[in-house]
Order: structure tokens, then sequence, then C-alpha cells
């Protein structure tokens, strides 16, 4: 890929974030100036980086974006719904662009077809786009906002103030509104008048509770003053500033030179961070060579040499391990990277299913793997958008069971040791385990019996079963044949484990649990067949040394038992399809594994160490051989293989 | 009782709510010959205004209210002397 054109791509996937970031806080606070500073600066910058390549029309596109905003910050134009809606459908565009520009380096063919469209939405404005800098005429502004002007320029020649025409909804009175109350809080008023939207009704089908009344007035307060008296009813209100004679409010300016914050940060490629925690786990391993090296002294007979390597030993696991941990670090991200991206998604999402539903997100600020924040993002959409499209109910049917009319959606993050904890809740309609008993029986997952034995809890696990889904229809949002089995096969695939839980009528509850990093990992080194593997300590319940009398044949298996618990027992090397050990002495040595909700017995010839290492997922030809986790290297310089139990198992 | 129909107006006293509306569209269309008194009122909501509007009776006397009395009255006084003539 061209270096400026990859270059370009990271860039404008930070400007599109900041600028949705700006456009998201306008449209919560309208008056925040500092946001649409910056948001004007994303836009700057972008259409400057934009303007080094030959992406068709996208520079006009951000041209006239650039434009607006810049009306918006010289207060000639309001910052409301008509201008941030459009901005924001210019932001979706570059953001869906970006991917087909990195790999091609050229403006994909279907945004290119949609560039006609956003002009459109762009110069839908009040006020023309092009119009760069000073003097408003009045031919740019609305008529009745003219007509307004007309009224107060014979007395006030050189104030500069804002127009305003006011339709109260009709339903206002009854949601106890006072609209010329609210018109009394306006700042200097130096006009006012009061006309019927609708000619007056016949005698007596007055309905004195509608109201019909259109207000227009003239306030010299400032824009940001006049627009929080307005704060809580912009869709009823609109105000355009009117600039006096004597040439009105000069834009203000922002220097260029505020886009380019200086950072303390550090963009170093990924591949090279990559090779410092290849090095310090190697080093980490090559330490380990020190011990034995002292033994060997010791054994020598040459006691100070042997103290003196010992000492020295301790020194460098020392380092290794503070420089271990500080590359490591240096991989860490927080997961507001991911997360950052959901406000927008989940606004574009609810408008798309006609739901008013608010995102919360806690505990952006906790640091993982940057792997693992990254590859967090498709799971965490799926179950946001679940929460969405099945959770969250409609407006309508949450005012009949007395929720707040607004969804609300919980993103929450803790950490909890070396592990964090997501939580991604809704407070919708929940998941009915009748519901998902009955599909579950339908679909042969379980039958009748078995069903009346299991708890609420376990009949909603059925949820994670491939092909499952209570959903009566599928919807274009969160039915796309990506079932949850899916996203909790890439939370596994993470190192991580997904739980549901589930309230009918309260909302679902969907808890990630993950690893912080991909750090060491503790091995448990077994034998069999002459070989060495590695497997996971955390795979492991217990250890069981058994006497062969306690192993019963069951059918063609074996069996034992273990408190009062009968747990098949398999053997590692019919596992691994080596040759059966010799003659089995008189103990077996087990591990106690979890496969699912159940426990295993996994026969091994031996157990030897235990090592701290940094297992490498495999990579290449050998990605796809099951059972097998990755592979480390040990103390000696042998490489293990690390075994995945529970896929050998099934 | 803040609107009250008396023998020679319908009067608004006090603050004047929304709740007073039905009163005082009742009593306009009974007497559309009275006159409006504003006199008395402190505050008038927006509901009151709209219905002086429609009903486009003769209005006297001056709100307490600042706000009332300098910009909604005369605001309702060129509303009614430019619509006037359209009274059935």
């Amino acid at each position: 890929m061209d270096e400026l054109i990859a270059q370009f791509a990271i860039e404008a996937r930070e400007l599109v974030q900041q600028a949705s970031e700006d456009l998201l806080s306008l449209e919560g606070n309208p008056a925040g100036r500092e946001r649409l500073e910056s948001a004007f600066r994303a836009f700057h910058t972008l259409k400057g980086s934009a303007s080094l390549f030959e992406f068709g029309p996208m520079l006009r596109v951000l041209h006239r974006a650039e434009d607006l905003l810049s009306q918006a910050r010289a207060g000639k134009i309001l910052v409301d719904a008509d201008l941030i809606e459009p901005l924001f459908a210019v932001i979706a565009w570059v953001d869906d662009s970006i991917d087909g520009i990195s790999q091609a380096g050229r403006l994909p063919e279907a945004q290119e077809r949609q560039a006609a469209r956003l002009l459109g939405l762009l110069s839908a404005e009040p006020a023309g786009p092009d119009i760069d800098a000073t003097g408003d005429s009045p031919a740019s502004i609305s008529d009745w906002a003219a007509a307004l002007q007309q009224r107060v320029a014979a007395s006030d020649h050189d104030e500069t103030v804002v127009a305003i025409r006011y339709e109260p909804h009709p339903e206002c009175f009854f949601n106890g509104d006072d609209p010329l109350a609210t018109m009394a809080r306006l700042p200097a008023i130096r006009h006012l008048s009061l006309s019927l939207r609708q000619p007056a009704p016949a005698p007596g089908t007055y309905d004195p509770f509608r109201s019909n009344l259109l207000i227009e007035a003239v306030s010299a307060g400032s824009l940001a003053d006049v627009d929080a008296v307005f704060r809580l009813i912009p869709d009823q209100v609109k105000l355009v500033p009117i600039s006096g004679a004597a040439g009105g409010a000069m834009p203000a300016t922002v220097s260029d030179n505020a886009s380019v914050r200086p950072g303390s940060t550090l963009r170093v490629n990924s591949a090279r961070i990559e090779r410092l925690i290849e090095i310090a786990g190697e080093l980490v391993i090559a330490k380990n060579g020190l011990a034995p090296l002292a033994d060997d002294a010791r054994n020598h007979g040459n006691g100070p040499l042997a103290r003196q390597i010992a000492a020295s030993h301790a020194e460098i696991e020392r380092l290794v391990a503070s420089l271990y941990s500080a590359v490591t670090r240096a991989r860490m991200i927080p997961l507001e990277y991911t997360f950052r991206r959901f406000p927008r998604l989940v606004r574009e999402t609810s408008s798309k299913v006609g739901k008013a539903v608010d995102l919360v997100i806690e505990g952006e600020t906790v640091e993982a793997d940057r792997e693992i924040v990254e590859n967090l993002f498709e799971p965490l959409l799926h179950l946001i958008r679940n929460g969405l499209d099945h959770g969250i109910e409609t407006e309508a049917d949450r005012l009949r069971q007395s929720k707040p009319a607004r969804g609300r959606i919980v993103l929450r993050t803790c950490q909890r040791g070396d592990q964090i904890e997501i939580e991604v809740s809704d407070d919708g309609r929940g998941m009915d385990p009748q519901r998902v008993k009955a599909t579950a029986i339908a679909r042969g997952l379980l039958t009748e019996g078995q069903a009346t034995t299991l708890s609420q809890r376990e009949i909603l696990q059925f949820a994670f079963v491939p092909g499952f889904s209570t959903a009566a229809s599928v919807t274009d949002l969160s039915g796309r044949g990506v079932g949850l089995d899916v996203v909790q096969r890439s939370i596994q695939g993470l190192g991580g484990t997904l739980d549901l839980q589930s309230t009918v009528g309260f909302g679902t509850t969907f808890k990630l649990r993950l690893p912080v990093s991909f750090s060491m990992a503790q091995l448990m080194v077994v034998k069999v067949g002459g070989e060495r593997y590695g497997i996971p300590i955390s795979d492991v319940v217990e250890t069981q040394k058994l006497p062969m009398r306690a192993i019963q044949p069951v059918k063609s298996g074996c069996a034992f038992v273990l408190r009062n618990r009968t747990i098949p027992l398999l053997r590692l090397s019919d596992l691994l399809s080596l040759p059966s050990s010799e003659a089995p002495s008189d103990d077996l040595k087990v591990l106690i594994v979890r496969s699912g909700a159940e426990l295993i017995g996994v026969a091994v010839d031996a157990i030897a160490e235990r090592a701290e290492t940094l297992t490498r997922p495999l990579t290449g030809v050998l990605k796809g051989v099951p059972g097998i986790a990755g592979t480390t290297l040990l103390g000696d310089g042998k490489v293990l293989l690390v075994l995945d139990l529970e896929e050998l198992i099934q | 009782m803040t609107v009250t129909l008396e023998e020679d107006a319908i009067t608004l006293r006090g603050v004047c709510g929304v709740e007073e509306v039905e009163d005082l569209v009742g009593y306009m269309e009974r007497r559309p010959d009275l006159p409006v008194d504003l006199g008395a009122a402190t505050t008038i909501h927006t509901a009151l205004w709209q219905a002086l509007m429609v009903f486009k009776p003769v209005v006297s006397g001056t709100p307490a209210s600042p706000f009332a009395a300098g910009q909604v009255l005369p605001a309702l006084h060129s509303y009614l002397d430019e619509n006037r003539g359209e009274q059935t």
C-alpha cells in the first residue's frame, strides 16, 4: 500500500472519530463553542489531507461541510439538526470510504455515487453554502427574518440582532409549556408579534387547549443567550442572526495551527512493538538457562561461582520481568479506542429502527492488549445491536409498561486482577426462558424431559447454540445470519468467556470476561509417549494420582469416581494418536479438566515442571491444526506444543 | 376565580393559568358584547392570549407583568387591529 495513502487512512479515521464526537456533543449542547471549533478543525484537516489525493468529489463534499461549520462559527447559521444531520452523513460517508481508499487508493464507486446526494444535503441549508466571508445580504436570509429586520431597522441601526420565529407545538399547553412566558425570558426584546397559524375556527369548535400560535420576535441578545432560552424546544423555533448595518460581528478566526496539537504520543508500527515483545519473551526463557548453570558450578565444587551466577540470575530475572511488562504495556490501549465508535453507530441504528436509545459507556479508560481491544469491536457491536433490535421495546410499549420512553444500553467495563469484565446490558424486554425452551425443543436441541431439569439460567444458555435464534423475523440489523454463537466463539478466541443473564421485562445483560493481555501464561508441562506438551494451568481444575484399580471400564471407555462423582477418563496418548505408553505403572496421573459443564479426567504419563512462558498462536499452515493452542520456547531451547484440551476432547 | 363574568365586563385577576381558558372562552362565547378587562391581572397564560386573538373582544386595561404590558398587549392590539375587519 502507498505509504501516503496508509497515513491518510490512519489520520482520516482519527479525524472522523473526532468529528463525530464533536457533532454528538453539539447535538446535545448546540452552544458548545469548543466542540464547534473542534469539529471545524477536524473537517478542515480532513479536507486538507484529502486534497493531497485524487479522491473525486470528496474534496468538494468536505469543502462544503467545512463552509457550513465556518458559518456556524461566525454565528451566521444555527447549530441545529439541520446543520448536524448532513454533517453526520458526511462523516459516515467518509468513514465508509476509508477502507476502500486504503485498498484501492481511490474513492470507491459506491461512495462516489453518493457524493451528489451529500452535496444536495449540505446545500439545503438556509444560507448559501459558498458564501465564504463577511456581510449578509437580506437575500440570503429567510423572508420572515428579513421582514422582521425591516421592523427593527428603523430604530436600531448598528445592532446585531436575532430574528426568532417560534411555532409552539399544538399540544404544548398539555406539556405545561407557556410559550409567552418562555418569550419573556429572552434578553433585550426589540419586537414581538403574534398571529394565528390557521384561520380562527368556526364558533363552537374552538379548542382552547391547542396552540395555534405563531410568535415572531427580535432580540438584541447574543445568539447563544437566545438559543439557551429555547434549549428544550429547538424543533419549534427558528433563529436567524441578522447583522446590523455597521458591519456586524466579524467571524472569530481560529488559527490553523490549533489543529497541530503537541502530542506526547508516538506512532510506532505495531510490528516493531511485536518484535520487542518477542525478544523480551525470548529473554525470559534465556534467563532460565542460568539456573542450571549455577547448579553445574555447584556440582563441580565451585560454590562461589555458583553463588555469583545465582545472584546475577536474580538480577537479570528482575530486569527481564520489568522489561517484559514495559513492552507489554506498550501494546495496551484503553478500551475507549473501540468504545468510542459506538455512540455514532447506536445513534444511526436507533433512528433506523425508530427507537430512542441512550448509550451509557462506563470504564472506557480500562486498558487491555491492543489485539483484544480491536477484536472486541465486532462482538460488542453485535451485542449492542442485539439489545437495540430485540431487547429495547418501542416507545409505546415502554410507556405502557411504565418504563422511561428512551431505552438504555449500558456498556460497562471494570478490571478485576488480570481480567477485564465488560457488561453489555439493555433495559428492554428480556429473554423469555419459556420461549427459548420451546425453540430449543423445536430444534431438537433439548427434550421435554431434559428441559424440566434445567434452571432458567441454563435454558438461556441455549441462545449460544449455533443456529439458534428466537427472533420471530430476520431483521436487517442484527439478524444477518450472525448468531450469538459467533459472538461467543470470537470472545473465546480472545481467551475470554461470554455469559448471559436476563429477566423478562427488565432486560438482558451479557457479561464478557477477557484477559487483559496475552501475557505470560502458566503452563503445566506433561509427558506422554516420550514427548512433552504444555497445558495452560487455567484449563486444569486439579491433578490426581489414581491407583489402577480405581479405574472402571464403562462400555468402550473408562471412568473413575472422584468425591462421589463419576468422571470419564481419557488418555492423552489416545487423544493425540500417539502410541500408547508402556505397561501402566501402579499409579495413573490424571489431570481433571473442565469441558463445558462436565469434568473429564485426562491421563498422562508424567507431570513435569511448571513454566511461565509466552504462548504464541500458531501461524501459517499450522493455524488450523485442531487441539493445538500454540507454541512456546522452553529454557533449554526446545519448542513445546501447547495443547487446547477442550478442543482435543471434542 | 381569576376569570369572572361581571355585569359590564369579563375580568381577569391575578395569576391567570391555562386552566382558566375554558371559563374565559365560555364567557366570551356567551357575551361577545362584553369587553375583557386585563387591568387586575398579573400574568396571563398563552392559552388565554390565544383565546383573545380568536374571539377578538374589546380588550381594556393593562396587566401588571412588564412583559405582558410592554410586549404582549401591544402585539395583541396590533393583531386585533389588523384582523378585526374579518370578524363575521
